[in-house]
């Protein structure tokens, strides 16, 4: 009898203990270290990584007169919306992180969205481009531009500057990005006066496009989209290219990781993409993070990362500003984000969870991401 | 028009073949010990990474030693499994050997992940990949061809293997039954070591066609492993030509649904098609009605 109250009084003592030593921000992450897209895992940690040093280094976040040390938990999502969803459970209910960075896949963060809504809990996904993850959400923020502003940008570069009057699609359509973007595409070119001749879809995970390919080959369109990740595409070109199709290619902000190159090589010379950002901006804050990104990792900067990098910083500031680690507090601070400089441009929250940002045109040449153009 | 038909046939091909080098290790290993290996799919892969680090380690080796090399690695683990694994629970209930089975499949997946990483990857390509252009705009490239002539050769191969050699026979028997080719004095675990490493050294072939023709990730193995079982359901599990037969056909089924239905419809249609074929012969095409010993 007298054990079944001294044993949960010394667990309650020793939870309280561990507790109530722990000063300091818990900030969680949801980003896909495993998985389909996993070097893009990689770049978030990365930044989230060399943010957290940087701020340490300097004692930390101010909140409310005190400097206080900031502890990033970086979970593992694998690119799989119901592993999403169990790491921003973990993250919000057994960390009690303040506010939670993620994840990178629009699938992703639409899964974990409304737990961090319901939980109150504020959210920032870097790259999650897909209109559904913000869309009637108070908590949930993003840094990066939308679904529909990028497709309507690559559908009127593909009319405009590369003069296509014909083009087909070949998208993921079990992902909420690619499967999004792709009808903003045909939509778009539609209404721009192009002719949609295939719109093919896949399953994630297919390895082997040739059917949808060989069909697409037959109808020989001017352009071919791919608004799908960088693990896919390079695949997907190779084996139009095999097919012996020879049309010009683009696609979206799913391209932006050295693995297209790596695995692509030559097969992606003179293909186009929209992103976020380009290296070849002359931005201050941009060339400060990439010298010191490129000096830790050795390793090229790719526009997740620069996002990252962007909502960790809009987050602090957002804590310092709300002079508390307050979830709500921090919430509104950065609902009232006025021309944030970040590494890919002015963030201002209007009222949505949306920043309204611009896109650039990446061309890629010599195995090298080249600034083609802006669209604002 | 008819050029479009024949390139989805060749497409076909090349899906069905690797289909197929996966399916045998099913159908092979369900016949003698009636376990679905569903570490099977992730043998493949190991197969497809073992080609892989031997092209990158030893830089210049050539192809037609890296796929034997590979096979023959690859087959030493899929013996070593069933020896660690598989061997203290053959005689368990069945479902503690699938659940083995599965458990293994985790650890190859997460142990390549370790060593190489997450990322996917291509074998560097060591098939000749010149692309034949015909003149009714049919393209084809070597590797595509040498793929399929590959894989058929060592399906003849493994047909003459099982039907006209000694250890064969005696797989042959061991699938009848078990318990009475041990009264004539077969030695059972030479036997089923044998039927795992071939299924392996098969699969370890597929893996690298796989890697030359698209790409290999740890997680390859799931989705393909799925597909192959799949196909050697269709065929009848436990016939080799049943595994071939369905491999063929629902890589064929796969990609004429997308060059003449939708894309949209590719897995709707296989399956259904599978559900289907079940319901009319529930031993699949070439299955034989396993006959229930009280």
């Amino acid at each position: 009898m007298r054990r079944s109250v001294w044993l949960p009084a010394a667990l309650f003592a020793l939870a309280c203990l561990s507790a109530c030593s722990e000063k300091g921000v818990k900030i969680g992450v949801s980003a896909p270290l495993s998985g389909d897209i996993a070097a893009l895992g990689q770049s978030t940690r990365n930044a989230v990584l060399l943010a957290q040093e940087e701020i340490n280094a300097k004692g930390g976040i101010k909140v409310g007169g005190a400097m206080q040390k900031v502890t990033f938990i970086v979970e593992d999502d694998e690119n799989k919306p119901e592993a999403a969803a169990t790491v921003f459970q973990k993250l919000i209910s057994q960390d009690k992180v303040v506010a939670i960075i993620g994840s990178q896949s629009s699938k992703c963060s639409n899964a974990g969205a409304p737990i961090a809504e319901a939980a109150g809990i504020p959210q920032i996904s870097p790259w999650s481009t897909n209109p559904n993850v913000t869309a009637g959400k108070h908590f949930v923020f993003r840094a990066c531009f939308i679904d529909p502003f990028q497709g309507k940008a690559v559908a009127g570069f593909a009319r405009g500057k590369m003069k296509a009057a014909t083009a087909a699609v070949l998208y993921d359509v079990a992902s909420d990005y690619n499967k999004g973007i792709a009808e903003v595409f045909r939509d778009e070119f539609t209404k721009g006066g192009g002719k949609i001749v295939n719109f093919e879809t896949y399953n994630t995970n297919d390895k082997d496009f040739s059917a949808q390919l060989s069909k697409i080959k037959g109808s020989t369109p001017d352009v071919l989209f791919l608004p799908n990740y960088f693990n896919d595409v390079p695949l997907q070109i190779q084996q139009a290219r095999k097919l012996g199709m020879t049309c010009k290619v683009i696609g979206s902000d799913g391209w932006d990781n050295q693995e297209l190159i790596k695995m692509g090589g030559k097969d992606m010379e003179g293909t186009y993409f929209t992103n976020h950002y380009s290296p070849d901006v002359d931005r201050p804050a941009s060339k400060a993070f990439i010298a010191k990104y490129t000096k830790k990792y050795n390793t090229q900067v790719d526009a997740a990362a620069a996002l990252t990098y962007d909502s960790v910083y809009l987050l602090v500031q957002a804590i310092e500003k709300a002079g508390k680690a307050d979830p709500k507090a921090i919430r509104d601070a950065i609902a009232s984000t006025k021309n944030f400089d970040g590494v890919t441009g002015a963030i201002t929250f209007n009222g949505s969870g949306d920043p309204v940002k611009g896109a650039v045109i990446i061309r890629i040449e010599n195995g090298k991401f080249v600034f083609d153009s802006a669209v604002n | 028009m008819l050029a479009t038909v024949i390139q989805q046939l060749l497409n076909a091909a090349q899906l069905g073949a690797v289909y197929a080098l996966i399916a045998l290790g099913y159908t092979m290993v369900y016949g003698t010990i009636r376990l679905i290996n569903f570490a099977h799919g992730d043998i493949f892969m190991l197969g497809g990474f073992i080609g892989f680090l031997l092209v990158t380690l030893i830089p210049g080796l050539p192809v037609f030693v890296m796929i034997p090399a590979a096979m023959l690695l690859t087959a030493l683990v899929g013996v070593l499994i069933e020896r660690v694994a598989y061997r203290k629970l053959r005689n368990a209930q069945r479902m503690s050997l699938v659940i083995t089975a599965l458990g293994v499949g985790i650890f190859l997946e997460n142990l390549v992940r370790l060593i190489v990483g997450p990322q996917a990857r291509q074998i560097p390509a060591q098939l000749p990949n010149k692309a034949l252009k015909f003149a009714n705009g049919v393209v084809i490239t070597e590797d595509k061809i040498l793929i399929i002539v590959i894989s058929l050769l060592l399906m003849v191969i493994l047909w003459l293997f099982v039907n006209k050699t000694l250890i064969g026979t005696a797989m042959r028997a061991v699938a009848d039954n078990k318990d009475a080719v041990q009264l004539m004095g077969v030695n059972l675990n030479l036997v089923i070591s044998t039927t795992f490493a071939v299924g392996s050294a098969l699969a370890a072939a597929g893996g690298i066609f796989f890697g030359q023709a698209y790409s290999i990730d740890p997680y390859m193995g799931i989705d393909l492993g799925w597909k192959a079982f799949i196909a050697a359901v269709i065929g009848g599990i436990g016939s080799i030509e049943g595994a071939v037969l369905g491999s063929f056909l629902l890589a064929g089924v796969e990609v004429l649904t997308v060059a003449y239905l939708s894309s949209n419809l590719k897995n709707g249609i296989a399956f259904g098609l599978l559900i289907v074929l079940l319901l009319i012969r529930p031993n699949g095409i070439m299955g034989r009605a396993e006959l229930k010993k009280v």
